[in-house]
């Protein structure tokens, strides 16, 4: 597998950032910030860019994670800072998992079905885990188009439902509210952290690092857009809507005579997501695999027995979302932009401290 | 072993070697006392023509024994010397006799083998209503021919390998020098030489030790029965494969594309090439998704249907004994059977197989309440969208089977994974190191002007950039004068 192309990294890059954040963010953010929802978003998303610009600064030098890691702070600390990564991408992977679980239940069917419905999704994820990270770039060649007529798509069929007025005015939450939903949606902003792992499987190019992070902005915005759209529509009941993306086309007009067309889109964007709660345990397993050497069958062992466990915490904690969400976005929140931000940020000073003493 | 020069000897360890009944000897005489004996295989062997050119112009013969001067009476055009028995025992099971005369130095091969061949058809597979009819047929020298005559050039290799322990099977390796890459034509024969089988039946036997994932349920090799795709493919810088016995040709690298792509595309204006491209892909997604997605909103989410459609599926399914998914493998079994049994029925019970099947059951099935008429519907659709991708088949049907027990276990989340599945397994599958879903994964642009989209023929300027030809250009157009590096 050849490295990740540019165009393909700025693909992968617009799409990644609304996708994963429109299940559940969107009721969540608008009961810490009523219609100052979007300040938050729009908070996260700008320190989130400038992460993506941070490593892919990195990324100049075509060295992996664990190799820029070695120069700075020698191998075992670079190995043990990688395996903390790891394992922070896997504690980080369970909030979307868990999401896209009650997703599937409250979505894709009428009654709510058991956990036997979301089963069949580990071992894809274990298949998905075994291949290499680079093979991401091939794969969202056709995710980002999928991704992007998924999110028009529902776009179109929901903006006409909104009033974009009941956003204003803003402020009206005040700072409480504006900080209190910006630290509680971090847990879904880890984009960049996973993107780490991608460093030394990038085709680098000059200019890389902006573009990048204006495809990531741009992503974002759409991301914006389609929560000022939720909140338009839903209002002060937004609180209550858990599946952002699957509820808003509802009111289309014309569905009563094609019946439920937006379900493509919602499906569409469904497919996308398979891969990207993926993506943290793929680069997760890439972390270890960077330590330990790429044995045979390791990424294939590593893949089985990570799923496998995951299996087992999605029995345990089955009827238990609520009690996880709250304590990922509401008590470990602050765990996030430790990996997220002070991490690369660190990496590249060390990186500027080599360069002039050099 | 090589020969001795004395004839009795000569003749009789070819006759060791080749110790069966139908291996016959023929002995005579020259006007000038000069004997000769032909060892042949009699049921692969003209022996008319053996007479009039091997025979006849030796009765006589009065010059020396020495196989540069026999050989030069002889008026067959197909003939050459030997003196190594193994390789003369291998031109005698080919169906080419030898010659044995007393105190020669050489045995004379000569090639008079009796052809058992076809004419050349259109191939039932492979129909266009526009541009060449032609097929390949079992005969691989006949089938280079077809070649030959359409790519007259210098460049045009045709090298010959045998493949088979038992079979000795001609596999002709074809590529145009310059254009196709040479490693590529390197990997094909070394893959080649490293097949140790018995026995060749047909190309088919080579796929699979050409594929880079031998146990895959895609299809990893180009086929094609036509000579004009062939050598198109050919021209754009593939390596072809023409397996003595077989019509059908083999094409590598091979790219997904290629099977939407119809010989026809290219002699019809481009807008109606795209139509149909999109048309194919869209009749392949419905006849794979649709009974699936089916069921899936029967049994889980009933949303998805409209109101009214709703009404009249519930009309139509309320007395089915059976539930949605049973109801629906019920009858997709029923349509490979009709499928398999038409196929292989002799022709003329196929009518009356026709009004049993399709009148008879599929009507009384319906009114006698077995299954629901929007069942019967729907995977006859799916049935006919399979077949507008006829070289896809064997992957397709599988993955409509597949579909329709996920959707009636899981649901539609079943299907999303399964495509997903699908989706990884393409993208990572590589073959002679052409990504298989090339030009969409890895996006190529300049290759998407023909693939699901077919842009007029001035614009196909450049050969695949997927393929990696040394040479990229394949058009030149007056006025334009650019890229001009390996024209």
């Amino acid at each position: 597998m050849t490295k990740i192309s540019s165009r393909q990294l700025y693909f992968f890059l617009a799409c990644i950032a609304p996708v994963g954040k429109l299940v559940i963010m969107p009721s969540r953010l608008a009961t810490y910030s009523g219609n100052d929802l979007l300040l938050p978003v729009l908070f996260n998303y700008l320190i989130e860019t400038g992460m993506v610009f941070v490593v892919l600064l990195l990324a100049k030098q075509g060295k992996s994670f664990f190799s820029l890691l070695k120069e700075h702070i020698g191998k075992v600390g670079a190995a043990i800072v990688v395996l903390l990564f790891s394992a922070f991408l896997f504690y980080a992977a369970f909030l979307p998992l868990f999401e896209q679980k009650v997703f599937v239940q409250g979505v894709f069917y009428d009654t709510i079905p058991s956990l036997v419905a979301f089963a069949p999704f580990f071992p894809l994820a274990a298949y998905l885990c075994s291949k290499p990270l680079s093979s991401y770039g091939r794969t969202w060649d056709i995710l980002g188009p999928v991704a992007i007529a998924g999110l028009a798509g529902i776009l179109v069929l929901s903006v006409s439902e909104a009033d974009f007025g009941a956003l204003l005015p803003v402020g009206a939450s005040g700072a409480k509210g504006i900080f209190g939903g910006t630290a509680h949606s971090l847990c879904w902003f880890f984009d960049s952290a996973f993107l780490l792992f991608l460093l030394g499987k990038i085709d680098y190019q000059k200019g890389m690092a902006w573009k990048g992070a204006l495809f990531y902005g741009l992503g974002g915005l759409a991301a914006i857009l389609y929560i000022a759209v939720f909140y338009g529509i839903f209002q002060e009941t937004s609180i209550n809507q858990l599946f952002a993306f699957a509820k808003t086309s509802k009111f289309f007009s014309g569905i009563t005579v094609l019946g439920r067309v937006d379900f493509l889109f919602i499906y569409a964007l469904a497919f996308v997501m398979i891969f990207y709660c993926t993506l943290p345990l793929q680069a997760g397993i890439d972390g270890i695999l960077q330590v330990f050497g790429k044995k045979k069958y390791l990424p294939t062992i590593l893949a089985v027995a990570l799923n496998g466990i995951l299996v087992l915490l999605m029995v345990f904690f089955d009827y238990r979302f609520g009690q996880i969400m709250h304590f990922v976005s509401e008590k470990v929140f602050w765990l996030f932009p430790v990996f997220t931000v002070l991490a690369p940020l660190l990496l590249l000073l060390l990186r500027r401290r080599k360069d002039e003493s050099a | 072993m090589t020969i001795t020069g004395k004839l009795e000897k000569d003749v009789s360890t070819l006759k060791k070697l080749l110790s069966a009944e139908d291996i016959l000897t023929f002995d005579f005489t020259s006007d000038s006392g000069q004997a000769f004996t032909v060892v042949f295989a009699d049921p692969i062997t003209d022996k008319e023509l053996l007479g009039e050119q091997v025979v006849r112009p030796l009765l006589s013969y009065d010059g020396k024994p020495t196989a540069e001067e026999v050989g030069k009476k002889l008026t067959s055009p197909e003939r050459r010397e030997e003196k190594d028995f193994q390789k003369l025992s291998e031109e005698v099971l080919a169906g080419n006799p030898v010659l044995f005369f007393e105190g020669m130095d050489e045995a004379i091969i000569v090639g008079t083998k009796k052809v058992f061949v076809r004419a050349v058809a259109e191939p039932s597979t492979d129909v266009a209503v526009k541009g060449p009819r032609e097929g390949f047929i079992e005969d691989v020298k006949i089938n280079t021919s077809l070649v030959r005559r359409r790519l007259k050039s210098k460049d045009l290799k045709i090298e010959f390998l045998n493949v088979g322990k038992r079979s000795n099977t001609f596999v002709a390796v074809c590529y145009l020098d310059g254009i196709s890459v040479k490693k590529t034509v390197e990997e094909v024969k070394a893959r080649l030489s490293e097949i140790d089988i018995d026995y060749i039946a047909d190309s088919s036997y080579l796929t699979h030790f050409l594929a880079s994932r031998p146990y895959s349920l895609l299809k990893q090799i180009g086929t094609t029965e036509k000579p004009d795709i062939f050598c198109a493919k050919i021209a754009e810088g593939r390596v072809g494969l023409l397996v003595d016995g077989s019509p059908i040709a083999l094409t590598a690298p091979y790219l997904l594309v290629e099977d939407f792509q119809s010989s026809e595309d290219y002699f019809v204006p481009p807008y109606r090439a795209t139509f149909t491209r999109i048309l194919r892909i869209l009749s392949l997604f419905v006849a794979i998704y649709l009974p699936a997605f089916y069921i899936s909103a029967q049994l889980f989410k009933l949303q998805l249907f409209p109101v009214k459609l709703l009404l009249t599926i519930a009309g139509a399914i309320r007395d089915i004994p059976f539930s949605p998914s049973l109801e629906m493998l019920l009858v997709l079994f029923v349509l490979e059977v009709l499928n398999e049994a038409s196929i292989r029925m002799p022709k003329y019970v196929g009518m009356a197989l026709s009004v049993v099947g399709a009148l008879v059951l599929g009507e009384t099935a319906v009114s006698a309440g077995f299954v629901s008429t929007p069942a019967i519907i729907i995977i006859a659709f799916s049935g006919i969208g399979l077949y507008a991708v006829p070289n896809l088949i064997e992957v397709t049907s599988v993955l409509r089977l597949v579909m329709l027990l996920v959707a009636g276990s899981v649901g539609t989340y079943g299907i999303l994974l399964v495509t997903a599945f699908v989706l990884l397994y393409l993208v990572t599958t590589e073959n002679f190191g052409t990504p298989v879903l090339a030009p969409f994964s890895p996006l190529i642009r300049r290759d998407l002007r023909d693939s699901l989209i077919k842009y007029n023929l001035g614009s196909l300027d450049m050969r695949p950039k997927t393929l990696q030809s040394p040479n990229k250009r394949r058009l030149k157009q007056k006025g334009k004068q650019k890229e001009t590096q390996n024209d």
